[in-house]
């Protein structure tokens, strides 16, 4: 009954009851979508580095990191590969021959990390194959009697094997902006011409755009200009296994895009057999095994157990290899939790504010209620379960709203291409999908309840302490 | 039986500036089934006197026994438990609980005592015939009469089962007809569950019909009189 009265309390003044539902719902909205919305950014880079990157565990000798030669090799790599099959979470694992070298083109030489990999195997445990930019080939697909090497976009423009050149069909072909017919006209002037450089194409736009067109089509522009021949080359220089140095060309048979350009700077890849062949490196040899888990989740529990398997070997987690992603993880649930204390905090205010007023006007009919029997239990029960009722109906809407729009906007996801250059220098997708896991879900709604129950006990005690005799006086 | 029980009763309103002797050495016995008005001038202690008597307020001084309990002995806690059984209030302004219906303003005291569902709803349904609104079962109180409200108020007081129905300025705000429609309820609840009634009252009808009238005047009992009543006829 005390139930019962507490919920048809809280309609009593339908307007604040409203009011203050709405602001509740609101509120949890706005913080739980934008708590999906930098949690999506978070999981994509998460899911990129593991999927694209780094997989889940690394295996290579014991001093590798500290000593990238090409003979610390992993010891009995093909007893290791073996026996790490007889882990249950282990899904894939494969051999990668890791250098450090050169990569150079007429223009420029930049410092790489040249991987050699089964492409096979490597297509099975990572998606990189899906990120090779359409119309720049393919991964290791095409056949050709050159070396063949997978670059990065970032890499390529370092070394202006991506070049720009605007053209009118480029213009109309670009999918993501309309470009007006003035702003054609405006940049007529570039059509055809060939800049090697990003930069040098930016500056020319610049001598002829808007500071408002450069902000609104800078970006797209670029874009429609970026321009790749089929057939570059570029020349990789590497110690072999007499440590001697060694330079090969290598047609690329593909251009890679991610959103973390520091590893489409630093990163080639080469299939094994090509590597094996230039260094003379002995089949089945490797400087590093990867493994990939039937799931992310088993991270933590299965590198412990495969470390202690393999103690002449370092074996290390993809949160040990990039410390600062693990760290950005965890950051962000701390922040995801202040940000959500904070909104409901402010949520709090309200309701103790509802609540209070309620109570005031309700002094006389506390004090008959106390003058007949209600004990002071149940007077604070009345009144925590009509503040619970507040903060759960808006709590609840909230969330309700939150779910369909984070679903509409997952499927679609949101695009920030006005911020991709910054976003993607460090790691970020400019395309965010808005996630939220069930756990943050059922945390945020027993946080809404502990928010309404919290927000009750000031008007309680405030109800509590009324003399029911003065009470009954008031008018 | 004596269910009721006042010795040298004092209360003293200790205010920032005057202090206000409001019950003075008050001695008094009620029995059983009495049907008593407590009359007097405005200022006189009437109401005070119930509420002391109700548990509602302390005595500064003096004894008073309610079935056998002293209420200055009890704790707050107690002290509401002990309402909730024994006493039932009638006040000047109904004090319904607007967001319920008759019927559930009447059950609601005994969801308190956490009675039964079934035996609420018996003892709901008696009271709303006994007061002639079972019709008005599902009526919140807004959409009642002053005097319909009034009768919810004193089914309400009597849903309990108390010993005791405190009824202060029950008919101040009705008109003549509800007024003695209302009085003669409570007499005939009064005869037929044997429950002590007291009013404190300026209204001669009530007077009328009480079969004890106490005179208050500054705080003082300065009559005592047991008499016939005039029931009017229904």
């Amino acid at each position: 009954m005390i139930a019962s009265i507490a919920w048809k309390n809280v309609w009593r003044n339908r307007t604040r009851s409203m009011t203050v539902i709405s602001a509740m719902a609101v509120g949890v909205f706005a913080g739980v979508f934008t708590i999906a919305a930098m949690n999506s950014s978070v999981v994509q880079r998460i899911e990129e580095a593991v999927d694209i990157e780094l997989s889940h565990v690394h295996i290579n000798s014991r001093d590798f990191r500290s000593d990238h030669s090409i003979n610390n090799l992993l010891p009995a790599p093909d007893s290791l590969r073996n026996r790490l099959h007889t882990f249950p979470e282990v899904e894939w694992v494969t051999g990668r021959i890791i250098l450090n070298g050169i990569a150079s083109t007429a223009n420029k030489s930049v410092g790489v990390v040249i991987n050699g990999v089964d492409v096979e195997k490597e297509k099975r445990m990572f998606r990189l194959h899906e990120k090779v930019i359409p119309g720049t080939g393919s991964y290791f697909e095409a056949k050709t009697r050159f070396n063949t090497v997978l670059v990065g976009e970032k890499l390529a423009k370092e070394l202006n094997i991506i070049r720009y050149i605007l053209t009118p069909e480029q213009m109309d072909a670009y999918e993501r902006v309309r470009f007006p017919v003035s702003l054609t006209e405006k940049v007529a002037p570039l059509f055809g011409r060939r800049f090697i450089t990003d930069k040098k194409f930016t500056a020319a736009l610049d001598s002829l755009l808007t500071a408002k067109e450069k902000r609104k089509y800078g970006y797209p522009l670029r874009e429609a200009a970026w321009s790749f021949r089929e057939g570059s080359r570029m020349v990789l220089s590497f110690l072999d296994a007499n440590e001697i140095q060694t330079s090969a060309v290598f047609r690329i048979s593909g251009v890679f895009r991610t959103n973390n350009d520091m590893f489409e700077a630093s990163s080639v890849f080469v299939p094994e057999m090509e590597l094996r062949q230039l260094t003379g490196l002995p089949v089945e040899s490797y400087h590093r095994l990867i493994c990939r888990l039937e799931e992310n989740g088993l991270t933590d529990t299965a590198v412990p157990a495969i470390r202690e398997a393999f103690p002449e070997v370092e074996v290390l987690s993809w949160k040990e290899i990039q410390p600062d992603m693990a760290m950005l993880a965890d950051m962000m649930q701390q922040i995801y939790g202040v940000f959500m204390a904070l909104i409901l905090a402010a949520l709090a205010f309200g309701i103790v504010n509802t609540m209070l007023m309620a109570v005031l006007e309700r002094t006389r009919e506390l004090g008959m209620l106390a003058a007949i029997g209600m004990n002071r239990r149940k007077t604070f029960l009345m009144i925590m379960l009509e503040s619970l009722y507040l903060s759960v109906t808006g709590g609840a809407i909230g969330m309700a709203i939150s779910g369909i729009v984070i679903a509409a906007t997952s499927r679609n996801g949101i695009n920030l291409v006005k911020y991709s250059e910054g976003l993607e220098a460090m790691g970020f997708s400019a395309h965010l999908f808005p996630v939220i896991d069930t756990p943050f879900f059922i945390i945020t709604s027993l946080l809404i309840m502990l928010t309404g129950i919290l927000s009750a006990i000031y008007p309680a005690r405030k109800a509590l302490k009324m003399n029911p005799l003065e009470a009954l006086r008031t008018d | 039986m004596n269910v009721i029980e006042i010795r040298n009763l004092h209360k003293i309103y200790d205010g920032s500036e005057v202090k206000v002797h409001a019950v003075k050495g008050v001695n008094l016995t009620f029995e059983e089934g009495e049907f008593a008005a407590i009359v007097g001038p405005s200022g006189s202690g009437k109401t005070t006197l119930l509420n002391l008597i109700g548990g509602l307020d302390q005595p500064t001084s003096g004894e008073l026994l309610v079935g056998g309990t002293d209420l200055s002995t009890l704790k707050p806690s107690a002290l509401i438990d002990f309402r909730l059984n024994n006493i039932g209030f009638v006040f000047q302004s109904y004090n319904l609980i607007p967001v319920l219906t008759a019927g559930e303003n009447i059950e609601f005291i005994m969801a308190l005592q956490k009675k039964a569902r079934r035996e609420r709803d018996a003892r709901t349904l008696e009271l709303l015939e006994a007061i002639g609104l079972s019709d008005r079962i599902h009526s919140r109180p807004a959409k009642l009469s002053g005097g319909q409200q009034q009768r919810v108020a004193v089914a309400r007081a009597l849903a309990s089962r108390p010993k005791y129905v405190l009824a202060d300025e029950p008919t101040a705000n009705l008109d003549g007809k509800s007024a003695t429609s209302l009085l003669q309820i409570m007499e005939k609840l009064n005869h037929e569950e044997k429950i002590t009634f007291i009013f404190s009252t300026h209204d001669p009808r009530v007077v009328k019909m009480a079969r004890r009238v106490i005179t208050l005047e500054d705080g003082c009992v300065v009559s005592d009189e047991t008499r016939n009543p005039e029931i009017p006829e229904k």
